[in-house]
């Protein structure tokens, strides 16, 4: 073997690792889905919801956690098909992973504490996709990253508009859609 | 550099293995066969020689009551191939 032929190896080894950010746009459309209709369910039918002291906290604790369940057992099959991780598909694992652990976090505090943790929850979301964003360089996730803090941000002034729409409007433009957008432009790859 | 070492990575599939591995942080074992279209067999023969040169980390776990093995560089793995690939530069730029 060459020393040509040796450099070429290499190139042709490195050339095949790709990072594979589809499962990360599952992931967001996923979670946009379901906190939306879970949003629209509450919003249109508040009597089932709240039909008792605990019920809203039971399901807005429940179903996340099955979807939990869900995208974890997902993201471990995908892992295992596509076969490799890069350092990449390695951080933004950690800093999602984390985001799982803050959320419960703060659900747990604002059931103890009698606050309701939508802001919260969406100003750290809006943290952890900018930082996506940046780190996998993809505009969209970024931009709706930013969109959603200045959202958030501005929401606390004004605490007239329901807060179950604040989530579907922020969900909608800060997880949905770049979500769509790196699902499809990985799809296409 | 090591001359043993360099013995090792002139097989193309050892090559292309380390190459590999240096570009992830773990990989499994189909991954592997699909970067160096190799068989089943050989590609186990030449993953042994690299784990017993040191170069490549192999760990087994049961995954949902499946045996999965990872195969991941080690750092001795990681600065022979820098070394190597030095070399390898030097030589074209002569």
């Amino acid at each position: 073997m060459t020393k040509e032929e040796q450099l070429s190896i290499i190139n042709d080894a490195i050339r095949q690792t790709k990072n594979n950010l589809k499962p990360l746009g599952f992931n967001l459309v996923f979670w946009g889905v379901l906190i939306n209709f879970m949003s629209l369910f509450h919003y249109f039918f508040p009597s089932i919801v709240q039909f008792s002291y605990y019920s809203s906290t039971i399901y807005w604790v429940s179903i996340p956690l099955l979807g939990m369940i869900y995208t974890t057992y997902y993201n471990i099959n995908s892992g295992n098909k596509i076969g490799y991780e890069t350092q990449l598909s390695r951080v933004i694992r950690i800093i999602w992973g984390v985001f799982g652990i803050a959320w419960i976090s703060i659900v747990g505090i604002s059931v103890y504490s009698r606050i309701n943790p939508v802001q919260d929850i969406l100003f750290l979301l809006a943290l952890v996709l900018v930082m996506s964003g940046s780190i996998i360089k993809f505009k969209q996730v970024t931009l709706g990253g930013v969109g959603l803090l200045i959202f958030t941000l501005y929401n606390y002034y004004i605490p007239e508009i329901h807060l179950l729409l604040v989530n579907v409007i922020g969900i909608t433009f800060g997880m949905l859609i770049p979500g769509l957008a790196l699902y499809f432009q990985n799809k296409n790859e | 550099m090591n001359k043993e070492i360099e013995k090792l990575l002139f097989n193309p599939i050892r090559l292309k293995t380390v190459s590999f591995l240096m570009t992830v942080e773990t990989c499994n074992f189909k991954a592997l066969l699909d970067v160096t279209e190799s068989t089943k067999g050989n590609l186990s023969i030449q993953l042994k020689k690299l784990n017993e040169a040191d170069l490549i980390k192999i760990e087994k776990y049961f995954q949902k009551s499946y045996p999965t093995t990872d195969y991941s560089i080690t750092k001795k793995g990681r600065t022979s191939f820098e070394d190597f690939f030095k070399q390898l530069q030097s030589y074209k730029n002569e």
